[in-house]
Protein backbone atom coordinates (compact mmCIF):
# COMPACT_ATOMS: atom_id res chain seq x y z
CA UNK A 1 0.00 0.00 0.00
CA UNK A 2 3.19 2.52 0.70
CA UNK A 3 4.19 1.68 -2.42
CA UNK A 4 1.63 2.52 -4.33
CA UNK A 5 0.85 6.06 -2.24
CA UNK A 6 4.28 6.45 -3.16
CA UNK A 7 3.76 5.83 -7.26
CA UNK A 8 0.62 7.93 -7.17
CA UNK A 9 2.74 11.00 -5.45
CA UNK A 10 5.12 10.42 -7.95
CA UNK A 11 2.73 10.63 -11.16
CA UNK A 12 1.84 13.87 -9.47
CA UNK A 13 5.36 15.51 -9.38
CA UNK A 14 6.03 14.74 -12.82
CA UNK A 15 3.37 15.69 -14.58
CA UNK A 16 3.32 18.92 -12.95
CA UNK A 17 7.08 19.21 -13.25
CA UNK A 18 7.92 18.52 -16.89
CA UNK A 19 11.43 18.34 -16.55
CA UNK A 20 12.16 15.75 -13.80
CA UNK A 21 9.37 13.19 -15.94
CA UNK A 22 12.97 12.91 -18.03
CA UNK A 23 14.68 11.42 -14.95
CA UNK A 24 12.45 9.10 -15.00
CA UNK A 25 11.92 8.58 -18.78
CA UNK A 26 15.88 8.44 -19.04
CA UNK A 27 15.81 5.21 -16.00
CA UNK A 28 13.44 3.03 -17.64
CA UNK A 29 14.03 1.13 -20.36
CA UNK A 30 10.94 -0.33 -22.72
CA UNK A 31 11.32 -3.45 -23.94
CA UNK A 32 12.36 -4.59 -27.23
CA UNK A 33 11.77 -7.04 -29.25
CA UNK A 34 14.65 -6.98 -31.65
CA UNK A 35 12.86 -8.27 -34.51
CA UNK A 36 11.62 -6.05 -37.84
CA UNK A 37 8.92 -3.51 -37.41
CA UNK A 38 5.66 -5.44 -38.51
CA UNK A 39 3.83 -3.07 -41.63
CA UNK A 40 0.51 -3.55 -42.59
CA UNK A 41 -0.18 -1.03 -45.82
CA UNK A 42 -4.08 0.91 -45.40
CA UNK A 43 -5.75 0.18 -48.75
CA UNK A 44 -9.49 1.70 -47.91
CA UNK A 45 -9.81 5.63 -47.67
CA UNK A 46 -10.87 6.25 -43.60
CA UNK A 47 -14.76 7.00 -44.98
CA UNK A 48 -14.77 3.14 -45.09
CA UNK A 49 -13.03 1.98 -42.61
CA UNK A 50 -14.26 0.73 -39.32
CA UNK A 51 -12.16 1.79 -36.22
CA UNK A 52 -11.72 0.82 -32.93
CA UNK A 53 -9.59 2.27 -30.15
CA UNK A 54 -6.82 0.75 -27.63
CA UNK A 55 -4.96 2.17 -24.76
CA UNK A 56 -2.84 1.81 -22.48
CA UNK A 57 -4.17 4.47 -19.85
CA UNK A 58 -6.14 2.01 -17.50
CA UNK A 59 -9.56 3.28 -18.31
CA UNK A 60 -12.12 0.65 -17.66
CA UNK A 61 -16.14 0.36 -16.93
CA UNK A 62 -17.19 0.84 -12.90
CA UNK A 63 -18.35 -2.90 -12.69
CA UNK A 64 -14.86 -4.24 -13.89
CA UNK A 65 -12.13 -5.76 -11.79
CA UNK A 66 -9.52 -2.73 -11.51
CA UNK A 67 -6.02 -3.53 -12.84
CA UNK A 68 -3.86 -5.03 -10.31
CA UNK A 69 -1.60 -2.12 -9.11
CA UNK A 70 0.65 -4.15 -6.89
CA UNK A 71 2.98 -5.99 -8.94
CA UNK A 72 5.65 -4.03 -9.81
CA UNK A 73 5.44 -5.98 -13.94
CA UNK A 74 2.29 -4.49 -14.08
CA UNK A 75 -0.81 -5.95 -15.31
CA UNK A 76 -1.02 -7.58 -18.72
CA UNK A 77 -4.59 -8.37 -18.76
CA UNK A 78 -7.01 -6.07 -20.57
CA UNK A 79 -10.79 -4.49 -20.51
CA UNK A 80 -13.11 -4.86 -22.80
CA UNK A 81 -14.69 -0.96 -23.28
CA UNK A 82 -18.07 -0.75 -24.49
CA UNK A 83 -18.11 2.85 -26.54
CA UNK A 84 -21.72 3.38 -25.83
CA UNK A 85 -21.39 3.57 -22.25
CA UNK A 86 -18.00 4.45 -21.29
CA UNK A 87 -19.11 8.25 -21.54
CA UNK A 88 -21.58 7.63 -18.64
CA UNK A 89 -18.68 6.65 -16.34
CA UNK A 90 -15.49 5.37 -15.68
CA UNK A 91 -13.01 4.84 -13.37
CA UNK A 92 -8.47 5.17 -14.08
CA UNK A 93 -6.70 2.33 -12.44
CA UNK A 94 -3.27 3.69 -12.87
CA UNK A 95 -0.86 4.91 -10.18
CA UNK A 96 1.87 6.30 -12.83
CA UNK A 97 0.28 9.11 -13.87
CA UNK A 98 -1.54 11.81 -12.79
CA UNK A 99 -4.94 11.12 -14.61
CA UNK A 100 -6.81 13.80 -12.36
CA UNK A 101 -7.42 15.96 -15.72
CA UNK A 102 -8.56 12.79 -17.54
CA UNK A 103 -11.05 12.13 -14.62
CA UNK A 104 -13.06 15.37 -16.35
CA UNK A 105 -12.80 14.84 -19.88
CA UNK A 106 -12.01 10.99 -20.87
CA UNK A 107 -11.70 12.39 -24.68
CA UNK A 108 -7.98 13.09 -23.54
CA UNK A 109 -6.87 9.41 -23.08
CA UNK A 110 -10.03 7.63 -25.10
CA UNK A 111 -11.30 10.19 -27.63
CA UNK A 112 -14.54 7.76 -28.05
CA UNK A 113 -16.70 11.39 -28.52
CA UNK A 114 -14.74 12.74 -31.21
CA UNK A 115 -14.27 9.25 -33.04
CA UNK A 116 -18.20 9.46 -32.73
CA UNK A 117 -18.35 12.94 -34.71
CA UNK A 118 -15.74 11.91 -37.06
CA UNK A 119 -18.54 9.08 -37.71
CA UNK A 120 -21.62 11.26 -37.83
CA UNK A 121 -19.73 13.50 -40.24
CA UNK A 122 -18.57 10.54 -42.60
CA UNK A 123 -15.01 11.44 -41.88
CA UNK A 124 -14.81 7.69 -40.97
CA UNK A 125 -16.52 5.06 -41.87
CA UNK A 126 -17.87 3.51 -38.71
CA UNK A 127 -16.83 3.22 -35.18
CA UNK A 128 -16.30 -0.58 -33.77
CA UNK A 129 -18.98 -1.34 -30.48
CA UNK A 130 -15.92 -2.40 -28.59
CA UNK A 131 -12.48 -1.20 -27.88
CA UNK A 132 -9.95 -1.86 -25.39
CA UNK A 133 -8.09 -0.74 -22.47
CA UNK A 134 -4.54 -2.22 -21.11
CA UNK A 135 -2.46 0.01 -18.28
CA UNK A 136 1.27 -0.05 -20.22
CA UNK A 137 4.12 -0.31 -18.29
CA UNK A 138 4.66 -3.95 -18.55
CA UNK A 139 7.64 -5.72 -17.82
CA UNK A 140 9.53 -9.34 -17.07
CA UNK A 141 7.54 -12.18 -17.21
CA UNK A 142 4.15 -10.45 -18.35
CA UNK A 143 5.56 -9.16 -21.99
CA UNK A 144 5.10 -12.66 -22.88
CA UNK A 145 1.45 -13.01 -21.00
CA UNK A 146 0.48 -9.78 -22.57
CA UNK A 147 1.97 -10.42 -25.97
CA UNK A 148 1.25 -14.19 -26.54
CA UNK A 149 -2.49 -14.41 -24.74
CA UNK A 150 -4.17 -10.74 -24.56
CA UNK A 151 -2.68 -8.45 -27.31
CA UNK A 152 -4.12 -12.63 -28.84
CA UNK A 153 -7.28 -12.29 -27.36
CA UNK A 154 -7.74 -8.62 -28.58
CA UNK A 155 -6.59 -9.18 -32.21
CA UNK A 156 -9.39 -12.07 -32.35
CA UNK A 157 -12.13 -9.76 -31.36
CA UNK A 158 -11.00 -6.63 -33.29
CA UNK A 159 -11.31 -8.96 -36.41
CA UNK A 160 -14.25 -10.47 -35.34
CA UNK A 161 -16.05 -6.77 -35.70
CA UNK A 162 -13.99 -6.52 -39.04
CA UNK A 163 -12.01 -3.76 -37.62
CA UNK A 164 -9.83 -1.71 -40.34
CA UNK A 165 -7.73 0.80 -38.73
CA UNK A 166 -7.06 0.70 -34.64
CA UNK A 167 -6.02 3.96 -32.79
CA UNK A 168 -3.92 3.79 -30.06
CA UNK A 169 -3.52 6.34 -27.03
CA UNK A 170 -1.35 5.86 -24.15
CA UNK A 171 -1.10 7.92 -21.14
CA UNK B 1 1.66 0.30 -26.10
CA UNK B 2 3.67 0.66 -28.69
CA UNK B 3 4.49 -3.72 -28.04
CA UNK B 4 0.69 -3.81 -28.92
CA UNK B 5 0.40 -1.46 -31.38
CA UNK B 6 3.46 -3.53 -33.07
CA UNK B 7 1.14 -7.07 -32.56
CA UNK B 8 -1.56 -5.53 -33.77
CA UNK B 9 -0.02 -4.61 -37.26
CA UNK B 10 1.60 -7.84 -37.66
CA UNK B 11 -1.68 -9.38 -37.52
CA UNK B 12 -2.83 -7.67 -40.70
CA UNK B 13 -4.93 -4.50 -38.97
CA UNK B 14 -3.17 -1.30 -39.82
CA UNK B 15 -2.50 1.37 -36.85
CA UNK B 16 -1.84 4.64 -35.64
CA UNK B 17 -0.51 5.27 -32.42
CA UNK B 18 0.09 9.15 -30.41
CA UNK B 19 3.04 9.35 -28.46
CA UNK B 20 3.85 11.56 -25.21
CA UNK B 21 7.11 9.61 -25.11
CA UNK B 22 9.21 9.73 -27.72
CA UNK B 23 12.23 8.42 -26.29
CA UNK B 24 10.12 4.98 -25.49
CA UNK B 25 8.33 5.06 -29.23
CA UNK B 26 12.17 5.36 -30.70
CA UNK B 27 13.49 2.16 -28.89
CA UNK B 28 10.15 -0.26 -29.25
CA UNK B 29 9.62 1.33 -33.09
CA UNK B 30 5.77 0.57 -33.64
CA UNK B 31 5.01 0.83 -37.00
CA UNK B 32 3.54 5.10 -37.48
CA UNK B 33 3.65 7.50 -34.55
CA UNK B 34 2.30 10.98 -34.16
CA UNK B 35 4.07 12.34 -31.35
CA UNK B 36 3.32 15.45 -28.85
CA UNK B 37 5.38 17.14 -26.54
CA UNK B 38 2.67 17.15 -23.79
CA UNK B 39 2.79 15.96 -20.18
CA UNK B 40 2.18 12.57 -19.26
CA UNK B 41 -2.15 11.84 -19.09
CA UNK B 42 -2.63 14.44 -22.06
CA UNK B 43 -2.08 12.59 -25.07
CA UNK B 44 -5.31 13.95 -26.90
CA UNK B 45 -4.40 17.82 -25.02
CA UNK B 46 -6.67 19.46 -22.19
CA UNK B 47 -10.34 18.39 -20.88
CA UNK B 48 -12.94 19.86 -22.59
CA UNK B 49 -10.18 21.76 -25.22
CA UNK B 50 -12.55 20.01 -28.37
CA UNK B 51 -10.86 21.09 -31.29
CA UNK B 52 -7.23 20.42 -29.85
CA UNK B 53 -8.40 16.71 -29.44
CA UNK B 54 -9.85 16.39 -33.16
CA UNK B 55 -6.48 18.16 -34.08
CA UNK B 56 -4.26 15.74 -32.58
CA UNK B 57 -6.88 12.63 -34.32
CA UNK B 58 -7.19 14.19 -37.48
CA UNK B 59 -3.55 14.51 -37.61
CA UNK B 60 -2.93 11.02 -36.83
CA UNK B 61 -4.97 9.76 -39.57
CA UNK B 62 -3.32 11.85 -42.27
CA UNK B 63 0.21 9.86 -40.95
CA UNK B 64 -1.69 6.74 -41.19
CA UNK B 65 -2.29 7.49 -44.87
CA UNK B 66 1.22 9.62 -45.42
CA UNK B 67 3.65 7.16 -43.84
CA UNK B 68 5.34 5.48 -45.97
CA UNK B 69 8.32 3.93 -43.80
CA UNK B 70 8.00 1.45 -41.45
CA UNK B 71 8.68 3.21 -37.73
CA UNK B 72 7.91 6.75 -39.16
CA UNK B 73 7.20 9.26 -36.03
CA UNK B 74 5.86 12.74 -37.01
CA UNK B 75 6.62 15.29 -34.74
CA UNK B 76 3.04 17.68 -34.81
CA UNK B 77 3.46 21.17 -34.85
CA UNK B 78 1.06 21.97 -31.61
CA UNK B 79 3.10 23.40 -28.66
CA UNK B 80 1.38 22.80 -25.09
CA UNK B 81 -0.97 25.72 -24.66
CA UNK B 82 1.08 28.05 -27.32
CA UNK B 83 -1.40 27.32 -30.45
CA UNK B 84 -4.24 28.34 -31.97
CA UNK B 85 -6.71 25.26 -32.81
CA UNK B 86 -8.68 27.87 -35.19
CA UNK B 87 -5.70 28.48 -37.44
CA UNK B 88 -5.47 23.80 -37.80
CA UNK B 89 -6.40 23.52 -41.48
CA UNK B 90 -7.87 19.81 -41.22
CA UNK B 91 -6.83 17.09 -43.74
CA UNK B 92 -9.36 17.36 -46.93
CA UNK B 93 -9.10 13.43 -47.32
CA UNK B 94 -8.13 10.57 -46.27
CA UNK B 95 -7.08 8.10 -49.01
CA UNK B 96 -4.43 5.45 -50.14
CA UNK B 97 -1.56 6.77 -51.88
CA UNK B 98 -1.38 9.93 -50.24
Amino acid sequence: MFSRIRNQLIAKVITRFPSLAQRFITAYQPWQSGEPTPWTPVTKPLKECRVALVTTSGVHHKDQQPFNMQDAEGDPSYREIDGAKISNGYLITHDYYDHSDAEKDLNIIFPIDRLRELQNEGIIGSLADRHYSFMGHIDGQHIATLVGKFARQVIEKLRQDAVDVVLLTPA
Amino acid sequence: MGLVQREIEKAGIPTIGVSIVREYTEKVQPPRTVYVKWPFGHPLGEPGNVKQQRAVILEAFRVLYSAATPGEIVDLPFRWRRYDYDSYEEPGEFVPGH
